[in-house]
């Protein structure tokens, strides 16, 4: 466990504390008692969520102009069993990365760097961009990684299957485009 | 009560996220290259046990199923589009909160990115509706339920499948 540092850029603290195996029957213990107990796990629905209760509060006519704004589950509230999983996810995840030593502010990872350069503000911008693409990709399919990948294809749901095919097939031609792998034979 | 359920659920699989990695933009971008599948291996068996135990859950009547809606080709757009996003960053929503949690501002960025791309679509909801999301639409779709039969029948090897192959993709990946 050597602390990591803080420089504009340094590799990831990749080497995981806890085995594949270990990681993926974690996540799927999760959602098992999710299932048993409240119903399937989900996290991009909620980014919807707290748009929507953010601009009721700041501009509420605005908010009410988008039915899609208005009928994303019920009432103008924060309060309910999904929108507190996704809480949930970040302070799990920063006790368990102050817990093992890993918490960093590393700004552009290294692999990123050596692609496009140390520069912060590009790393950002396009970081910002991407996240962009990712929740109108998920809002646009109804689900993420999470909904889709994780809770719909364990439900054998058609939908999630021919979601998740394609977020891979699309992820991983961009990835192998982006860094440059097709090039290199 | 359902607030500290979801608030102690979402912990546990947030700690899980950064534990195994996959919150790290390194080993998402390594095993999207097909450098490094040992996220892959993670997927894999996340959706092995996921797929035995909510149908077995679900034989014994005891699942709150919650199937989504089957159109195309809407969900196959979709579904590119996310890849795009996911590439890019080297993040999805969930890996996202917890790598910013982490301390990781390109994540924060991909966060804040992220509720403006989902307001966007918010708005454009009404047309995408009109123009690519009325047709095709098949409603809740599960693959036993088209053929009529107990899901557990096809969960169970499908997810035994899963773990095989869980087990035996190499961890450093085949790709050159």
């Amino acid at each position: 466990m050597k602390k990591q540092g803080t420089t504009m850029a340094t590799r990831d603290a990749v080497e995981p504390m806890i085995p594949w195996w270990a990681g993926g029957l974690g996540i799927g213990v999760v959602l098992i008692l999710a299932v048993a107990l409240v119903q399937p796990i989900g996290v991009s629905t909620q980014y919807v969520v707290l748009d929507r209760v953010l601009l009721h509060r700041m501009l509420a006519d605005v908010a009410a102009q988008s039915p899609y704004l208005v009928d994303t589950a019920g009432g103008w509230t924060l309060l309910n069993f999904e929108f507190f999983f996704v809480i949930g996810i970040p302070i799990g995840a920063f006790l368990a990365s102050l817990a093992t030593k890993r918490f960093s502010t590393r700004l552009v990872p290294v692999e990123w760097a050596r692609r496009f350069g140390p520069i912060p503000g590009r790393r950002l911008v396009w970081s910002f961009i991407g996240g962009f693409i990712l929740l109108f990709g998920a809002r646009f399919g109804g689900g993420c990684t999470s909904g889709h990948m994780i809770s719909g294809v364990s439900q054998l749901a058609v939908s999630s299957l021919i979601f998740s095919a394609a977020l891979f097939v699309s992820a991983i031609m961009t990835a192998r485009w982006l860094y440059g792998d097709w090039g290199k034979r | 009560m359902k607030l500290l359920l979801g608030l102690i659920l979402g912990a546990a699989f947030g700690a899980v996220i950064q534990l195994s990695g996959a919150s790290s933009y390194s080993k998402i971008t390594n095993a999207l290259r097909l450098k490094d599948l040992t996220i892959m291996k993670l997927i894999l068996t996340a959706i092995g046990v996921g797929l035995i135990g909510v149908h077995l859950l679900d034989a014994l009547g005891l699942a709150n199923m919650k199937v989504k809606d089957l159109y195309l080709p809407g969900l196959v757009v979709a579904g590119l589009i996310f890849g795009v996003g996911f590439a890019v960053t080297g993040y999805c929503p969930g890996t996202a909160l917890a790598a910013a949690a982490e301390g990781k501002p390109d994540a924060w960025a991909t966060v804040l990115g992220g509720l403006l791309g989902a307001l966007v679509f918010a708005f454009m909801f009404p047309d995408l509706e009109t123009y690519l999301l009325s047709f095709g639409r098949y409603g809740p779709v599960t693959i036993h339920g088209s053929f009529g039969i107990q899901g557990l029948l096809l969960a169970a090897p499908l997810g035994a499948l899963c773990l095989w192959l869980a087990a035996k993709l190499p961890a450093g990946g085949g790709a050159r």
